[in-house]
């Protein structure tokens, strides 16, 4: 074992605990990771990434079930549309170029963030506006 | 990327989901997503594109990561949750607008 390979086994962890976490397959902490750390090109990050999501996605989301988080009908339903989006979303990513999808779905991302904010920044006034 | 920044907005601001309740929904859903994408970026892409040997090194550290986070986010308040979403959401985003 490498030092290169101890790097990732603790990348590996931070990027785990994040998709546990936050219910992401962590696979935008495992592209960066391969990219920026170890000057992998981006399709073999991103085909290394995926490899490490199906396991990652499977502990975290048995955890979760067995803690009782989930709502297993529409994780299923999700599930099941996701999958067959999935498909069609690989494909896309393969023979659409890159940069100009991503910064679409940078714009998303932050509008995204905008909103979800929003309601926290609601729930705070109202909050604080009732008498406790 | 397994469609999890999609589903999990769309739980919380559309269907009214707590944010727990929709991080979690959302991991469970990204399994099977996973699972069908892998063998299309195997077999439709011009050679496989998966350093296997790395792979491995991240899983070891992943798996432990990931069953730690979903142990932690029964114990953290739901708002605080949402402020970590937001957090990486605008990182992210950030990244991708910035430098594609």
């Amino acid at each position: 074992m490498s030092w290169g390979d101890g790097l990732a086994v603790l990348g590996g962890f931070f990027a785990g605990l994040l998709s546990g976490f936050v219910g992401i397959g962590g696979g935008s902490a495992f592209v960066p990771i391969m990219t920026v750390g170890f000057r992998f090109n981006q399709a073999l990050a991103q085909g290394t990434s995926l490899a490490a999501i199906v396991p990652t996605a499977l502990v975290g989301g048995i955890t979760h079930i067995r803690e009782g988080n989930v709502l297993l009908g529409p994780a299923l339903w999700m599930g099941g549309g996701g999958a067959a989006g999935g498909v069609l979303g690989a494909l896309l990513a393969l023979y659409v170029p890159g940069p100009l999808l991503a910064r679409v779905w940078g714009a998303f991302l932050l509008l995204t963030a905008f909103r979800l904010g929003q309601g926290v920044w609601r729930k705070r006034a109202t909050n604080s506006g009732q008498p406790s | 990327m397994g469609g999890g920044f999609v589903m999990i907005p769309l739980q919380v601001l559309w269907a009214g989901v707590g944010q727990k309740n929709a991080n979690a929904n959302s991991l469970v859903a990204i399994i099977p997503i996973a699972i069908v994408a892998l063998p299309v970026y195997y077999f439709l892409a011009s050679r496989p594109q998966v350093d296997l040997h790395f792979a491995l090194f991240l899983i070891i550290g992943s798996v432990v990561g990931a069953y730690a986070g979903a142990r932690l986010l029964g114990r953290i308040p739901e708002r605080e949750v949402t402020l970590v979403v937001v957090a990486v959401l605008l990182l992210v985003g950030l990244k991708e607008v910035i430098s594609p």
